[in-house]
């Protein structure tokens, strides 16, 4: 009588850490860093070994789970330059070549340890499902396995702050594990209309050994677009967005 | 009978080519030694994002040519007849693009100009052209109308285009370059949908053609249509193109383009031009012209290895892009190759450096080009 008691004891301390519903939590994690539809300025540097930098500011607007598009504004080289997401579609519009041209996730349009899927990021949950979670400490660990072929990376492991509900950290992995590049979430910053994320994202890879590339975010904020903005039609009219 | 010339001037040339790669590192390791290193912390502010009502930029270049001469190519004969100019020219071209826009409400005017200059065997040359000029008025997200000098740039293909019926041929050794356009009317008309085909855009474009407008287009005296019709559907970008009016014969035309996993894509094109009239010089100089239904195409992959990647990261080049384009005639087995390297990293600085070869027998379309092989250096700031 003891031992079933006991065990029945066991399963109701086990229960909460099998309870949490890893999808939901992923769409929160999701939710908790951009509003399904917002727009944002943020700036992107690619830093070598030596420090020497190179930076690039962007005006993104994003709709829905798999729409996402991004204007250069800087520097003069770059500027006018447009990306397209949808789904796992993507193109790059450069005015002096005047149409848009297939790029894939894989490539960078910035050169840097950024790739095309890290600057036009999806919803987590819109590419992955949750395999299992973790509680490690004070953070949840997500391990996520991309829904389909075509995602840049084939897995991830996502730790989660458990109060806030934001990435702290991502290693990014390939089907064998290999560790493509790590993505580090820091300096929460309140960006007002309830949004509360990191400002700061920082990556390095073992493939890119001694550069470092940072996103830095200035504002974001809920916007609602029509579904024609995110069209290679549109794509060389971004600019009148802002 | 495979082109011998270029063995012949090979020394000189390999010399002048190896002059080119020395100033293109000493002005990759010059600029990369002027440019500050900053270590430390990164700000953003948002106040650097403000939109103004204007914009203006540009860039300038400068850009020494080299071209060994194959002094028994027809296109050879025909450009220098009875000239000697030797087996190798050199020429220097310095551009100035400048662009400018004002926008106001659901208005914006945009004008961008080209200057080029050139100093070559055949003296100094320079000239300025407006590329474009419009006024581009957008009531919704789903409409914008288009009226002035465009450039349209239709079509798939990287180098070269088939279905670009109102385009100015690219110039395949550079495609990348701005083109001028033409005065047109045009206007682009959006709708989106859930499922498959998830967008269909219209765009209808007027051309006319006249003696003081469009002169150099086609016939004169005719207002022409040109229309494109664009699908994606399952995940696949699909055009329907077609050109009518008189000024040129009839055209239609068809591009895909579609990704094919995280590192592959694929492109092609298909052109059908009713009654292309193809004109020949003979041999004893007759001009002679040759009327038939013609059909292009085109098949591009464009592919990129981690392997590369990783293989130029270890080096520690980050900035560094090598490519390399080849443009084969499948008909006659002559291609042109060729490599290039593009240095960008110093901020708004871009130095390219880049070869061409050319190969194929006698009669054939690269064979008989003037140049057995081309080098070039461009130096290019935005500003």
């Amino acid at each position: 009588m003891l031992k079933i008691f006991g065990f029945i004891l066991a399963l109701m301390i086990a229960l909460p850490a099998y309870a949490i519903d890893g999808t939901s939590l992923l769409k929160e994690v999701d939710r908790n860093l951009n509003p399904e539809s917002y727009e944002s300025y943020r700036k992107l540097i690619n830093i070598e070994p030596d420090g020497r930098k190179k930076e690039y500011t962007l005006f993104t607007v994003k709709k829905g789970a798999d729409k996402i598009a991004s204007l250069f504004l800087a520097p003069a080289s770059e500027k006018g330059r447009s990306t397209l997401r949808l789904g796992d579609n993507m193109w790059l519009y450069i005015p002096n070549v005047g149409k848009p041209i297939r790029i894939t996730s894989l490539q960078s349009v910035v050169g840097g340890v950024f790739n095309n899927a890290d600057i036009l990021q999806l919803d987590y949950a819109a590419e992955y499902d949750v395999e299992k979670v973790e509680e490690t400490g004070g953070e949840y660990l997500l391990y996520l396995k991309a829904k389909t072929k075509t995602v840049a990376y084939d897995r991830l492991k996502l730790w989660a702050d458990k109060g806030k509900k934001l990435p702290t950290k991502i290693e990014c992995l390939t089907e064998a594990n290999m560790l493509i590049k790590t993505l580090y979430f820091k300096e929460v910053k309140d960006f007002s209309s309830g949004i509360v994320r990191p400002s700061v994202i920082e990556t390095d890879s073992p493939l890119y050994k001694g550069y470092k590339s940072v996103m830095i975010f200035a504002g974001i904020k809920e916007r609602k677009f029509k579904d024609e903005v995110f069209t290679l039609t549109f794509i060389p009219s971004l600019e009148s967005l802002r | 009978m495979i082109k011998q010339s270029g063995v012949r001037s090979q020394g000189s040339g390999v010399r002048k080519i190896i002059i080119f790669l020395a100033v293109f590192c000493f002005l990759v390791i010059g600029s990369f030694l002027l440019s500050p290193a900053h270590a430390g912390e990164y700000t953003f502010d948002i106040s650097e994002t403000e939109k103004k009502p204007y914009q203006i930029g540009g860039y300038a270049e400068f850009r020494p040519v080299l071209s060994g001469l194959d002094k028994d190519a027809s296109l050879h004969k025909l450009k220098f007849y009875n000239r000697d100019e030797g087996s190798v020219i050199e020429e220097y071209n310095a551009k100035l693009q400048l662009e400018g826009s004002l926008e106001k409400g659901v208005a914006k005017l945009f004008i961008k100009t080209n200057t080029d200059y050139k100093k070559s065997y055949l003296g100094e040359d320079q000239k300025t052209t407006v590329y474009e000029g419009f006024l581009s008025i957008k009531p919704s997200s789903s409409l914008t109308i288009d009226i002035g000098k465009k450039t349209l740039r239709w079509g798939k293909g990287y180098a070269w285009s088939p279905v670009a019926f109102i385009d100015r041929p690219k110039d395949p050794d550079d495609p990348e370059l701005s083109l001028e356009g033409f005065i047109v009317a045009s206007a682009d008309y959006i709708k989106t949908f859930q499922g498959p085909l998830k967008t269909l855009s219209f765009t209808p474009v007027l051309i006319p053609v006249y003696e003081h407008v469009n002169n150099n287009f086609g016939d004169v005296n005719n207002l022409n249509f040109a229309g494109k019709l664009y699908f994606l559907f399952y995940d696949m970008d699909i055009d329907f193109i077609i050109l009518t009016g008189g000024s040129k014969t009839t055209r239609y035309g068809a591009d895909f383009s579609r990704n094919l996993t995280t590192n592959f894509e694929i492109h092609g094109e298909l052109a059908f031009i009713a009654d292309y009239k193809k004109r020949f010089i003979d041999s004893n100089g007759n001009s002679l012209e040759n009327v038939y239904d013609a059909k292009s195409y085109l098949i591009g992959i464009r592919y990129l290895t981690e392997e590369e990647a990783t293989y130029i990261l270890d080096f520690d080049i980050l900035y560094f892009t090598p490519s390399i384009t080849a443009i084969a005639n499948v008909n006659d087995k002559s291609f042109s190759i060729s490599p290039e390297l593009l240095y960008t990293g110093i901020t708004n600085l871009e130095l390219r450096l880049k070869a061409s070869f050319l190969s194929g027998e006698r009669q054939s379309e690269y064979g008989e080009k003037q140049n057995d092989y081309r080098a070039e250096l461009r130096a290019r700031y935005y500003f």
